[in-house]
């Protein structure tokens, strides 16, 4: 094993880029590495709540959980497929308003809006997705910033259906099998649940055939095509993958919070999700969910008041995209996996 | 017909900002192929310099200067400092403009709060012209922008830094092969384009308040022109301001003003999917890095 280690070393530089090589170095973890890192996570997804945290904390994990399963889905996109998108508030906006005019109109609930939020997603994801076959790069960036902005504008000029810029509420989350969602520990359990379900579906997505077909899309659209690849064809289903997970964050959110108004997925939202991603580490199984915790907890940690942790956020951003451009998860896998050949060198 | 031209004349100075906002923006892309987003962000900071001298007892040329210097001299150290960087890799550059975003608005935010800031108006009176108002300040803006949009056009389009220009965005290659020092030239290209946000956002708190998030409002805008009017294309970004901002303004008074952004937004996407290159046409961005 520590052959097949060195010759990945000593290969001459290959001309994948670094990721395809980490994810074959990767591939000689012991079962037992491999094995830590889901342990930890579920050991502190659900294990929080008996810690008593606290209510701001809990609050906190919440809706941290809930932005995490949105970049989950922009992870897929950003990080598989390799499309960026800076409209991705858009589509929680419309799992969110699609579960909140469901409760209003049919009197439906959380369990029973639920598919309908992740459909409605994916469908406006699909139409999002639509140019990108036709505009690439940063043209095609611009236009979800323009669909998100369409989006906020739709919203707020509503009238009563979607309760113009001052939202629309909505009542709790309706029991579940005896299962009672009053006590925010069990909202925090539900979207604990939502999240770990978010990043099995990812691995799933990354190790499966579809994952390499997403793969090499991103790496050389014209030679996949060549090879019989459908680009257009995954490229859409990407983007609606990607927008069923949205609108399962966007529902959640709204009956967590109990109220959404047009602002909450506007183009700032947007921007952030699309920097958390990146901030976390696109192709990184763990990458979005470090993202969305970095981003939430460290101004807690630090104990820095609001604008000051917007202005180190920025600042951090910059400085890993510039010093570790796949993102934090994936510097810190470079150096655990430094740290381990140096160790069993030695 | 009198409203009409009242308002035509009223969205030329709309105009104009957008106008100097999508130059700076197409041609930044057009050479470097960095996407700035934070370029609106600049032209707020060019406003808040504006504020800061003004009402710190300046006049208004002294703090329209300012502001030009000031945001050049920020166009400067970012490229240098931080979107040298990533020539290479242009979605990083992306990413970190969207940083920069909440850096600078959230700097000016912490240390002036985040109200609008307003000057008094530099320039007051009316001119009456066969029943159409003209405030004198928005002509003023006008006439400004055209002389800086007539000045880029012809330096671009006649000069031989010009020609040296478009060289280096057709073929960077082959153009430093001759000669043209074309980092040198990215970095100049960026100042200038800075500048330009300087000039707008000066010009912009001379017609209306402004508050620290106009940043992200205009900067869509700004993109919205340079993408209509083809990247890179200093007339194609002219045309495409003058059409939004004339929409703008017109959409502002017959009704439905609430609609108004929701209009860029739709154009906007419509030309990218029928021509992606622009009204006018463009370059694609900078070829081989």
């Amino acid at each position: 094993m520590s052959n097949s280690e060195t010759m990945v070393d000593t290969a001459p530089a290959p001309a994948t880029p670094e990721s395809e090589v980490k994810v074959a170095a990767g591939a000689h973890l012991t079962l037992v590495e491999r094995l830590i890192m889901p342990t930890i996570l579920i050991v502190v997804l659900f294990g929080l709540p008996w810690f008593h945290p606290g209510y701001r904390l809990l609050s906190l994990a919440t809706s941290t959980g809930v932005s995490a399963i949105a970049l989950y889905g922009l992870a897929i996109l950003v990080g598989q497929a390799g499309i960026m998108s800076v409209g991705h508030a858009a589509l929680m906006g419309v799992g969110a308003y699609t579960g909140a005019i469901l409760s209003r109109d049919l009197g439906m609930n959380l369990w029973t809006a639920l598919p309908f939020a992740a459909i409605f997603s994916a469908l406006a994801a699909g139409l999002v997705g639509l140019p990108s076959l036709r505009v690439g790069g940063h043209h095609f960036v611009i236009i979800t910033f323009a669909f998100c902005g369409l989006l906020a504008i739709v919203l707020t000029n509503g009238g009563a259906f979607t309760g113009a810029a001052s939202g629309l509420d909505i009542g709790a989350i309706a029991p579940l099998f005896g299962v009672s969602f009053g006590k925010l520990q069990n909202v925090y359990l539900l979207v604990a649940f939502f999240v770990l379900a978010s990043i099995a579906l990812t691995w799933l997505v990354m190790v499966s055939r579809y994952g390499r077909t997403l793969r090499s899309i991103r790496e050389n659209e014209k030679l996949a095509s060549a090879l019989g690849i459908d680009v257009r064809f995954h490229k859409i289903v990407a983007f609606m993958l990607s927008g069923a997970f949205a609108g399962v964050a966007g529902i959640l959110q709204v009956y967590f919070l109990q109220h959404i108004s047009p602002e909450l997925f506007g183009a700032f939202p947007s921007v952030y999700i699309a920097l958390m991603v990146m901030l976390g580490g696109p192709r990184m199984l763990y990458g979005p969910l470090a993202g969305a915790l970095i981003v939430t907890f460290l101004p807690e940690v630090l104990n820095l008041d609001p604008i000051d942790a917007r202005i180190a956020y920025g600042i951090g951003l910059i400085a890993v995209i510039l010093l570790l451009p796949g993102g934090v998860m994936a510097g810190l896998a470079s150096l655990y996996r430094t740290l381990r050949s140096k160790v069993a060198r030695a | 017909m009198e409203i009409f031209l009242q308002q035509l004349v009223n969205s030329l100075s709309v105009a104009s900002v957008i106008i100097l906002i999508g130059i700076g923006i197409t041609l930044i892309f057009g050479l470097t192929g960095i996407i700035n987003f934070a370029h609106g962000e600049f032209l707020m900071i060019g406003g808040m310099t504006t504020w800061l001298v003004v009402s710190n007892g300046g006049g208004f040329i002294i703090g329209l200067v300012a502001a030009v210097l000031f945001v050049g001299l920020l166009g400067f150290v970012l490229e240098r400092g931080l979107f040298r960087l990533t020539l290479d890799r242009p979605m990083n550059g992306f990413i970190i403009s969207l940083g920069l975003i909440v850096v600078l608005q959230h700097f000016v935010i912490r240390f002036w709060n985040s109200y609008q800031k307003s000057i008094p108006e530099p320039l007051s009176g009316v001119w009456e012209i066969g029943g159409v108002q003209i405030i004198v300040m928005r002509a003023v803006v006008v006439l400004i922008t055209a002389v800086v949009v007539a000045i880029t056009f012809f330096g671009i389009s006649r000069s031989r830094y010009g020609l040296a220009l478009r060289a280096s965005v057709a073929d960077q290659e082959t153009a430093s092969l001759m000669g043209v020092p074309v980092r040198r030239y990215i970095t100049g290209v960026f100042i200038y384009g800075s500048m330009l946000a300087g000039l707008g956002g000066a010009l912009m708190i001379a017609l209306f308040p402004i508050t620290p998030f106009i940043g992200s409002t205009i900067v869509v805008r700004g993109f919205a022109v340079a993408l209509i009017g083809g990247l890179g294309n200093v007339a194609g970004a002219v045309v495409a301001g003058l059409v939004l901002g004339l929409m703008d303004g017109l959409s502002a008074g017959y009704g439905l003003p609430e609609w108004t952004e929701a209009y860029s937004f739709a154009l906007m996407i419509l030309i990218l999917l029928l021509r992606p290159n622009g009204l006018l046409g463009g370059t694609a961005g900078p070829r081989a890095v």
